[in-house]
């Protein structure tokens, strides 16, 4: 129990991605698979992000509004940089991806009327 | 137990958030479901504030809460939003359960092995970011770490990724944009008519005048204060994207295309990736390495040692310019279907 | 100064604990949104009131937290406004006392 809590992002990370994996491949509806790439890629991050975490740490914007002293002595205090790095391209490339599918969507929805994945099957067919 | 400041707030936020997901996932109005996207990415937005990462709850309030959201609901805007329900399936469906828990129990099998949420210690902060930390306002005067390493140190990623933005814009553009002339030839399918008409609201059209220049002026500040404060070229890109799409909703798309025409629209979004590989071919021109910032010194105007600090305002304005005219794009291809006529 | 803040928080909570309830209960469309957009408003303004309490002593802060709860006071009701608009217009119906 102790090391469920210790741990607990890593299992709320899991289940995240899980249910957007979950969504992507049996919900009918083509909106519903977007929104649930979406969670699955917010999912990613939050992995991300709370593994750069550190106990009692200052945000990595060393000014003295921000409690700093100037010049940073110890690099334990400061939440690890690194990760949120690659998050904040990860969300950026994430809006421009689920942008697309939308569009990609739509274009469907122009030509068979619905969004629902077994209406367009059989449309197709016919 | 973790020793982050607010941890058992921390708790109810990630268990709230799951529960987010699980109902965006099952309401059977797609725009009920669009809502409570966005709430599920302002909830994200707040975790990611409390574990540290102001930038990165910055970048998500803006794009994942409020440009996400309004690309889910224009393109819904001509469609019957309800999600129809067919009986059968549910084999399929527990089937695909089955496996995904699978795979989650094998994910779930590695937790002992992970390091303790909040450890200082653990391999990912042991030897790169500490360099960074200590070593950024020494190099470039920037005392944002993020904006220094994304600009100056991986200057590259960033090319990249504004690169990325620019080619969905184009994306969608060529999906969804129908030509006039085959209009006129009856080419495409019929134009979708909305459910009802919107129509025109006094309120709402002062209200939004009244906002868009404070909402711009913010945002050029946010670009500018990037160095000093949370912020940067995305957000900054994203929140003017965003004035504009609030005058596209409040008054007529028509109305924003006679100020800013397609083909203006396409060129800047074009000009700032423009603008950030011509930063970097000017270094190279100065004698240095691609991107190089320090090799600008003797052009940029200021002290002698600022132009790492300046070389990222540059860079971090086209990242702006192409943000924000993509945004803008997207949105009016999504609104009115390609058409370019009549949209939210 | 820091007390003040404290009651003014809690009270906002009171207020959102309220307007959540009435989100709940009421039977109508008109009647939810008017709880939602007048609660809501109240209540992040009572809220922001607070947090300008609880600063450290510096004028800046608490005129850029001024000026959120400016843009706040003017763009939640516009959005309400903007909802009720669209409810009347798509054909929601009010409800009537001798309807149910």
């Amino acid at each position: 129990m102790e090391k469920l809590i210790a741990n607990f992002n890593y299992v709320i990370v899991v289940i995240l991605m899980m249910i957007g994996l979950w969504s992507m491949l049996a919900q009918k509806n083509l909106i519903k698979k977007c929104i649930g790439m979406a969670i699955f890629q917010t999912g990613i991050i939050l992995f991300f992000i709370s593994i750069g975490a550190k106990d009692n740490a200052l945000i990595p914007i060393l000014t003295e509004a921000a409690n700093h002293t100037y010049p940073v002595s110890d690099a334990s205090k400061v939440a690890n940089p690194l990760t949120q790095i690659l998050m904040l391209t990860a969300i950026v490339v994430g809006v421009a991806t689920l942008g697309v599918a939308l569009a990609l969507a739509q274009k469907i929805y122009q030509q068979h009327s619905s969004f629902d994945e077994d209406e367009i099957l059989e449309n197709e067919r016919k | 137990m973790p020793e982050l400041p607010i941890w058992q707030f921390d708790i109810l936020l990630l268990i709230l958030v799951v529960l987010f997901a699980v109902v965006a996932l099952s309401i059977r109005n797609l725009m009920g479901a669009a809502v409570v996207f966005g709430a599920y990415s302002f909830m994200m937005c707040l975790i990611w504030a409390g574990m540290g990462a102001v930038d990165v709850a910055f970048t998500e309030a803006a794009v994942g809460a409020g440009v996400s959201t309004v690309f889910v609901v224009s393109t819904l805007y001509n469609t019957s939003a309800t999600m129809r329900s067919r009986p059968g399936g549910l084999a399929f469906k527990l089937f695909i359960g089955l496996v995904v828990t699978i795979a989650g129990a094998f994910l779930l099998s590695a937790l002992p092995d992970f390091p303790k949420w909040g450890a200082s210690d653990s391999p990912v902060n042991a030897k790169v970011a500490p360099y960074y930390i200590l070593n950024t306002i020494a190099d470039s005067h920037v005392p944002n770490v993020v904006t220094s390493v994304l600009a100056d140190y991986r200057g590259f990623d960033t090319l990249l990724e504004t690169t990325v933005v620019f080619i969905a814009c184009i994306a969608i553009y060529s999906i969804l944009r129908v030509d006039k002339a085959k209009l006129e030839t009856g080419e495409p399918a019929a134009a979708p008519v909305p459910r009802y008409d919107p129509g025109d609201s006094l309120i709402v059209r002062q209200a939004s005048r009244f906002m868009v220049p404070f909402m711009q002026l913010f945002a050029l500040y946010v670009i500018a204060h990037g160095h000093y404060s949370p912020g940067g070229g995305f957000q900054g890109g994203v929140i003017l994207g965003a004035s504009l799409i609030l005058l596209a909703i409040s008054f007529d798309l028509k109305s924003l295309l006679r100020q800013w025409s397609e083909k203006t629209l396409m060129l800047l979004v074009a000009a700032g990736v423009f603008l950030y590989a011509a930063v970097g071919l000017a270094c190279m021109f100065m004698g240095g390495d691609y991107l190089d910032y320090v090799f600008l010194d003797s052009i940029l105007p200021g002290e002698k040692d600022m132009a790492r600090s300046h070389g990222i305002l540059l860079v971090e304005i086209g990242v702006g310019i192409t943000v924000m005219f993509s945004m803008i794009a997207i949105h009016i291809n999504l609104a009115s279907n390609g058409r370019f006529d009549r949209g939210l | 100064m820091d007390y003040l803040g404290y009651i003014l928080i809690s009270t906002g909570l009171l207020f959102f604990l309220g307007t959540t309830i009435g989100l709940l209960r009421f039977p109508d469309f008109y009647t939810r949104m008017h709880a939602a957009g007048k609660g809501d408003t109240l209540s992040t303004v009572m809220i922001l009131i607070g947090c300008i309490c609880l600063v450290p002593m510096g004028l800046l802060l608490a005129l850029k937290i001024l000026l959120i709860i400016n843009f706040i006071f003017i763009g939640s009701p516009t959005a309400t406004h903007a909802m009720m608009d669209a409810g009347n217009k798509a054909g929601a119906t009010p409800w009537r006392k001798d309807s149910k």
